[in-house]
């Protein structure tokens, strides 16, 4: 996981966009509106003044459309961002819930955490400032309590249940479903 | 980053509000002072006449003011409280989008730009109408056509400014126009964080 992108790199392109037809659109509007006022109503007929409030029209026009779709993709970003929180809320339940099954002990469980993100043994002791020897008898006992046979099938293990079912099926009911993802696989795997 | 839901439904509703003093003096007398020559000089002056220039120097000249005010004046009139910022506009942007309200003690990031947007437009109104008057550049085209596009977007922008005025009103509740005159912001009490002046 590298730094995320941030949200509304997209919606920024838009939006300058939408700053420079206004100018545009400022530009003919005006241009339009001295030569009315210099030839009166008859220089909407002459072809010029009128091509040119045209232009400004479709500008404005072209304005709101951008308007709307930069809305609808903030939107659209900020449903990505709270489904990511909520998907990322859903893995952290599966693994407690796994976790709980297990009983594994808070040593262990961390470790496993560790080791489901993906750090190496070496890492893990760094970071929790015990010896790999300690690191490697944790995680023996998870794969004796669990009954996998390594971190690849520990992995396997939670990327098929969040395969099986949609992880966000509602929006709201984010708890509800991940307890309901585990319900339908408890009981020792394999 | 989502923070509170949106306090969905009729704004000026039940939350308690509280008064902030957030423009002083020179902030509404520049502001209500610009409204007025500019509208005098955008449609009612000759713009021939000599009235029509000593008012585009009296603009000039407030906006310089304004400048200096905001490098001296009170905490909500200097520029470090809104400070120009791109990130700040695109999550307000956001909080538009996804109809979240976060009422703004000063000057909410899109309304900064605004302002910037409006102090850049009218110093440069001034220096191609001044440039009219010269003699190196009386009678040249582009110069005129300048000034005539810049003075049609300040009016685009005044537009969209009143509009996003009322807009802004009606979805926090917090009474905008008013403020303008009478310096002082209703704010809901939660959000008025912070002793103003």
């Amino acid at each position: 996981m590298s730094e995320r992108r941030g949200p509304g790199r997209g919606g920024l392109g838009l939006a300058a966009l939408i700053v420079a037809q206004a100018l545009c659109a400022a530009f003919f509007l005006s241009d339009a509106l001295a030569d009315f006022a210099d030839i009166g109503p008859g220089a909407l007929t002459t072809g010029y003044v009128g091509i040119e409030a045209a232009a400004a029209l479709l500008l404005a026009a072209g304005i709101v459309v951008e308007f709307r779709m930069l809305m609808a993709l903030l939107r659209d970003q900020a449903r990505l961002q709270r489904g990511m929180s909520i998907a990322s809320g859903a893995l952290e339940e599966l693994m407690q819930g796994y976790f709980r099954d297990w009983r594994l002990t808070p040593s262990e469980a961390d470790v496993a955490r560790l080791t489901i993100k993906g750090m190496t043994i070496g890492e893990i002791a760094g970071l929790r400032g015990s010896a790999e020897g300690t690191i490697k008898t944790h995680l023996n006992a998870i794969y004796r309590k669990s009954g996998v046979t390594g971190r690849g099938a520990l992995m396997a293990l939670l990327i098929e249940d969040l395969m099986a079912e949609p992880l966000v099926a509602d929006d709201t009911a984010t708890g509800a479903g991940a307890a309901q993802i585990r319900g339908g696989k408890s009981g020792p795997v394999r | 980053m989502i923070g509170h839901p949106a306090q969905s439904g009729t704004p000026a509703a039940d939350p308690p509000r509280q008064g902030v003093r957030v423009w002083d003096i020179a902030v509404r007398g520049f502001h209500w002072l610009l409204v007025a020559t500019f509208t005098l000089n955008a449609f009612m002056t000759d713009a021939e006449s000599a009235l029509h220039h000593w008012i585009g120097y009296v603009v000039v000249g407030l906006v310089g003011l304004r400048l200096v005010w905001g490098m001296v004046g009170t905490r909500f009139a200097r520029f470090r409280s809104f400070p120009p910022s791109v990130s700040g506009a695109m999550q307000q942007l956001r909080e538009i989008a996804t109809g979240e309200t976060r009422p703004h003690v000063g000057h909410t990031p899109l309304g900064a730009l605004m302002i910037y947007n409006l102090l850049a437009t009218m110093l440069l109104i001034g220096l191609s109408g001044w440039m009219m008057t010269t003699d190196a550049y009386w009678g040249v085209d582009w110069v005129e056509a300048l000034h005539e596009a810049l003075v049609t977007w300040a009016e685009i922008c005044v537009v969209l400014h009143v509009g996003a005025v009322i807009w802004e009103t009606r979805r926090t509740g917090v009474n905008l126009p008013r403020a303008m005159v009478t310096g002082v912001k209703d704010m809901p009490v939660d959000t008025a964080e912070g002793p103003a002046g």
